[in-house]
């Protein structure tokens, strides 16, 4: 009987495991292969995204021009807060625009928070976001598996309901 | 900070009043008319050279923002849609390929060009539910107002139901319009 129980909640908990549904909107990818990303942050250091597989990353595209960035900037850093570099990375991308428009604009928006920049926005054009903003979700192998567009409540419950489930896979 | 604001202003459309809002079995479509003074506000505020602006303010800018709240994917082409003027007409919409084309003999910068193609609308997006689309689409400049009969295809594999909205008595913005 008392395998029987433990079998029965086991199955329970991994069938939960795998319901990770995405919030409404949020579009299934079909889990190819993440691009190149190597750039440089505000300041000037160089960062290869590729070298973080084996955790689940989030690669956010934007610009400061897009209204819905401005709105979606402060739930990211709230979202880098709920949850740690070891079970998310959090990598944003500027698209086209230069260290000091990004720079004043992140400080009156996010203090906090930092980005690369895709000076040319050949990366981005690279990634294939449909719009801006998009974030990209990766996973630990690399590949492309969700793809959020427009202005994201990240801490809202289903979406940080949806994420610590999907990184403590 | 000025700048801030009337970027914020100039991409935020609700705020415009010759806004046109028209909505159709799910398909919700928003028109605004950009005037010449806020494309080249902008365009050159991200790198554009004066020989672009130039281009850019013979051209009819339209801001438009679709949004599919159907249950299925609702096909954004503008490609299939007519822009006709009050004669019965054709008006010429201009594509992406021909601003690339024309960017590429100005040698524009690769970023003021990115930055252009994100503020146009795609030539081709199968909308989700719930997913918006808003960005810039250009004609060469009519003369005197125009109407827009727009065409959706919908459903996954875009065999639905064919939806087509008519947008009337719209116009570009010339210099020194206000709006």
């Amino acid at each position: 009987m008392k395998r029987w129980i433990v079998a029965c909640a086991l199955l329970l908990v991994f069938s939960q495991a795998g319901a990770a549904e995405p919030p409404a909107g949020m579009i299934k990818l079909d889990g190819r292969p993440a691009p190149a990303l190597q750039l440089s942050d505000l300041d000037g250091k160089r960062v290869d995204v590729t070298q973080n597989h084996g955790r689940w990353t989030l690669v956010h595209f934007w610009a400061t021009w897009c209204g819905p960035c401005r709105r979606e900037m402060p739930t990211l850093a709230q979202l880098m807060r709920e949850l740690p570099a070891e079970r998310l990375n959090i990598y944003l991308v500027n698209t086209s625009e230069n260290e000091d428009d990004v720079f004043a604009f992140l400080a009156s928006v996010s203090p906090e928070l930092s980005t690369l920049l895709d000076r040319d926005g050949q990366v981005t054009e690279r990634w294939q976001p449909r719009g801006l903003p998009a974030s990209f979700l990766v996973d630990p192998q690399g590949r492309m598996r969700y793809l959020a567009l427009g202005g994201r409540e990240w801490v809202s419950t289903p979406y940080l309901n949806f994420l610590r489930e999907l990184t403590a896979k | 900070m000025p700048r801030l604001l009337f970027l914020l202003f100039l991409w935020v459309p609700a705020l415009f009043a010759a806004d046109v809002r028209l909505s159709r079995e799910g398909a919700e479509l928003f028109v605004s008319g950009r005037s010449p003074e806020q494309i080249s506000a902008f365009y050159g505020a991200r790198g554009m050279p004066p020989a672009a602006l130039q281009e850019l303010s013979k051209a009819c800018f339209l801001t438009v923002v679709l949004h599919n709240r159907r249950n299925d994917t609702l096909w954004l082409e503008p490609a299939a849609w007519r822009f006709i003027d009050t004669q019965g007409q054709p008006i010429a919409r201009i594509s992406r390929q021909e601003w690339t084309a024309r960017w590429s003999a100005l040698q524009v910068p690769l970023a003021a060009q990115s930055t252009f193609g994100w503020t146009q609308l795609p030539e081709s997006r199968d909308l989700y539910p719930d997913e918006t689309v808003g960005a810039n689409i250009s004609l060469v400049s009519p003369v005197g107002s125009f109407s827009l009969i727009a065409r959706f295809r919908t459903g996954a594999d875009g065999k639905g139901k064919m939806i087509e909205l008519n947008v009337p008595n719209l116009s570009c913005l010339r210099e020194g319009a206000s709006q």
